[in-house]
């Protein structure tokens, strides 16, 4: 029955999405696959994928869709997104050619690109004319490395902000806050004021505060402090890039130290256990109304209104990204955490069918149905999304409008060959910190040493060139 | 310009048919049939083994990353032995994963002795508490990691359990179980132990059906207590399951990595890594093949004098128990 209700449901969508059949992008995408089909003499044309098992329940009515369109069938394999890339690895030295697709994080494209495991769609790009209006530099120039367009994105992971509406709106804490910090309760507009927030915010079980009783107590903050998922939100806190112009870490610069000491602050208004946790763990939190506020992925304010479960609905608000201030100004980054682009094997048998799909599938018209879809994972990142009746329905206006607001902030993490190793290097370090095992100074010092020999062991000239072309693409959104 | 000669001799027809009548000879021999078994076995042993050791061998004298054409790979001496030598965390690594082993063992190896000592000596219900302790062992690991995540959860059941006789000596009745260095560590030791202490329970229970009944009886006969039976008759005579328990816990325990990838992923920070989970970040996270088939390498010869030890251990152990069966 639910099956039937959610078919239902996204074929509505589908049909009232006033874009179907009048998006050249995806027009163009679909007439070249006929054609090539055709014109190859494909007898049972398929094309295989190496799917984000996140979309286990959603990629497939594209995947029908687009064999309904060309006639070309789809072959899905599912893994966790843990796996992809040790997966997309092993391809480039087993080179077995099953798969045409492979759909990842960006952050995985730098290595896979420098295995030469998956291959440059400019010459596609240019014969068949992909649409990426609408999209914000630091999500857009994501899609190229070294200079090559070798992903293409359909998704907007950048972090956001959410915080109780229901609690900021109470006339008491506002004036209990206001008569504290002169200001009233809203969306913070600096890291720091989201920790004074956060601050107020924080209640221990059993009180009773603002005429309301807090059984199971109120953290302030919410937000990502695992290995693994430190460095996605690590940015947030940083003024300015991790490296200079010659990959020497900034780190060790004073804005390095204090990103780390902030970063490592912010645990105080969190749950105790926040270093273990993960998404299962922060969504169900934040819907059981036992946080003030969460920076995460913008998943979480749909979970928050469509979660059985959720206490929240109706309560939250989104906010901008709380920013620093630099030179007097204020500076937001939003740094862009995951999100779910498709890059096209080297060793698929029909790498140009493969390209057409992705561009199908990531065109204005299809890619909002994508992020409509009440079943896939797939978040707000472009301007035509706010207009789209399924997005607006599934997240609502509020939250899209914020999002999309946000991509101007969207700001990527390290796009380099050896990020994950950069990456792990700063968890682990920024971990020592928050357990209070190591100072700031020293895990910046840490860090800084592990960061030269990543940087020397693949080659600093070519870390170099590749870091230089990133920054100046506008993909970190800061410059030298 | 044609070549009319050759430099070679060609085999007369009575020197190929005497080679082929030998071969024919040879086969037809008895000594055939005990070698046809050894060929298999040599060709199973160079297949399965030598072959991908071989490999890894190569690959560690090579300077490449995944992240690179196997093409562009150069040649490296031992560059990456050194960097595995010289390295803080592969260090690190090993010894807490001694650690973990040592712990982990220790206490299953006791647990697993209590409890097959208590089945052993029950007279009722002997089968049904035999299979209840047996079933940990039979769970997939995945599943055992999972609930003990749930377990662990810091507003969770074990908290909640522990949470009277926590708060009785003014101690925060919330462990961080998965977040705390300390605690997690702890964590992936109990689930271990939860999952592994079957095995011990299964090698001692059935050293303990395997006691000779006669002498034991003759010690009470003879008014030694059960103190002193145990002591005396039986202990002694468990040895070698003791050691056996030991061996074949001690290498699983060493190749620790489920509950540290299902539980911590090594964290928070590194204070859960061990060096089964080490090497394979350094391979399939970071691309570091060779680096991790030197790493590999480097842990085979650890290990393999450990054991070295633990077979001259057993055998020492056959031995002293062959000696003493008139």
């Amino acid at each position: 029955m639910r099956l039937l209700l959610s078919t239902a449901l996204f074929v509505s969508l589908w049909m009232a999405s006033p874009a179907v059949g009048q998006d050249p992008v995806a027009d163009r995408a679909v007439a070249a696959a006929k054609e090539y089909v055709r014109a190859k003499g494909l007898k049972d044309p398929k094309l295989t994928i190496l799917l984000s098992s996140l979309y286990n329940n959603s990629f497939p009515d594209f995947a029908k869709k687009w064999e309904e369109l060309t006639g070309v069938k789809f072959e899905i394999v599912p893994l966790g997104y843990t796996d992809i890339p040790a997966k997309i690895m092993q391809e480039s030295v087993s080179k077995t050619g099953v798969y045409d697709i492979f759909n990842d994080f960006p952050y995985t494209m730098p290595d896979a690109a420098g295995a030469k495991v998956i291959i440059p769609l400019d010459d596609f790009a240019k014969k068949y004319q992909p649409d990426f209006t609408g999209i914000a530099d630091g999500l857009k120039y994501q899609q190229y490395y070294d200079g090559k367009l070798l992903v293409m994105v359909n998704d907007g992971d950048h972090l956001l902000f959410v915080l109780r509406k229901d609690l900021m709106e109470n006339p008491l804490a506002n004036a209990e806050y206001k008569a504290k910090h002169g200001k009233d309760l809203g969306c913070p507009d600096t890291v720091a004021e989201w920790a004074q927030q956060a601050a107020f915010f924080q209640t221990k079980e059993g009180e009773t505060r603002w005429g309301m009783k807090f059984e199971k107590g109120l953290s302030g903050g919410l937000g990502y402090r695992s290995v693994n998922f430190s460095y996605r939100h690590f940015p947030l806190y940083m003024k300015g890039l991790l490296f200079d112009k010659d990959m020497k870490p900034r780190i060790t610069t004073p804005d390095g130290v204090q990103a780390i000491k902030d970063f490592a602050a912010a645990i105080e208004y969190m749950p105790k256990d926040i270093q273990g946790w993960g998404t299962p763990q922060i969504y169900p939190y934040w819907g059981s109304g036992q946080a003030y506020s969460a920076v995460s992925f913008p998943s979480i304010f749909g979970f928050g209104e469509s979660n059985p479960n959720s206490v929240v609905k109706g309560k939250q608000l989104a906010c901008l990204i709380p920013g620093r201030m630099v030179d007097g100004k204020l500076v937001r980054r939003s740094p862009q955490a995951a999100g779910t682009g498709y890059m096209v094997s080297a060793y698929s048998k029909n790498p140009e069918l493969a390209y057409l799909f992705i561009q199908w599938f990531t065109s204005p018209s299809i890619g909002d149905d994508a992020v409509a879809h009440p079943k896939g994972f797939w978040d707000p990142f472009r301007l035509s999304n706010l207009t789209h009746k399924g997005i607006l329905d599934r997240f609502g206006a509020d939250m899209v409008k914020t999002t999309i607001e946000n991509t101007k902030y969207a700001a990527s993490l390290l796009l380099i060959e050896g990020n994950y190793e950069y990456f792990k290097v700063l968890d682990n370090n920024l971990a020592d910190v928050m357990n209070k095992n190591i100072s700031a100074e020293e895990a910046a010092k840490r860090i800084e040493v592990s960061w030269n020999k990543i940087t020397n062991e693949i080659g600093r000239d070519h870390q170099i060139q590749i870091w230089r072309k990133g920054v100046e693409s506008g993909i970190y959104l800061d410059q030298f | 310009m044609v070549e009319t000669s050759t430099s070679f001799s060609i085999p007369t027809p009575n020197a190929n048919r005497r080679t082929v009548g030998g071969f024919a000879r040879w086969l037809a021999s008895e000594r055939v049939f005990r070698l046809i078994p050894f060929l298999i076995v040599e060709g199973l042993f160079v297949l399965t083994i030598l072959v991908p050791f071989a490999l890894t061998i190569w690959i560690s004298l090579l300077k490449w990353r995944a992240n690179r054409p196997f093409e562009t790979a150069r040649f490296a001496g031992f560059e990456n032995y050194e960097a595995v030598l010289t390295n803080d965390q592969f260090w690190l690594a090993l010894v807490r994963t001694f650690y973990f082993a040592g712990v982990a063992v220790a206490l299953e190896l006791f647990i697993g002795f209590v409890l097959a000592m208590l089945v052993s000596r029950c007279t009722r219900s002997r089968q049904l508490y035999t299979t209840i302790f047996l079933v940990p062992m039979m769970i997939v690991p995945i599943v055992v990691g999972y609930n003990f995540s749930m377990i662990y959860i810091d507003s969770g059941p074990l908290n909640q359990i522990l949470a009277p006789f926590m708060e009785g000596f003014g101690i925060d009745p919330r462990i961080r179980w998965l977040s705390h260095p300390i605690a997690a560590q702890w964590g992936i030791i109990i689930a271990d132990i939860w999952q592994w202490t079957s095995l011990t329970f299964l090698i001692f229970l059935s050293g303990f059906a395997a006691l000779p009944r006669q002498l034991v009886n003759a010690a009470r006969v003879m008014g030694a207590s059960p103190w002193q039976t145990f002591w005396r008759i039986e202990l002694p005579l468990l040895k070698p399951a003791i050691v056996i328990a030991v061996i074949i816990r001690s290498m699983e325990a060493l190749k620790l990595f489920d509950p540290v990838v299902l539980l911590t992923f090594g964290g928070p920070g590194t204070s859960t890594q061990t060096v089964a989970y080490f090497l394979w970040e350094q391979v399939w996270v970071f691309n570091k093949f060779s680096f991790g088939a030197a790493a590999s390498i480097v842990l085979l010869i650890i290990f393999s004098i450990l054991i070295f030890f633990a077979v001259y251990m057993l055998i020492s152990q056959r031995r002293a128990v062959e000696g003493s069966v008139p």
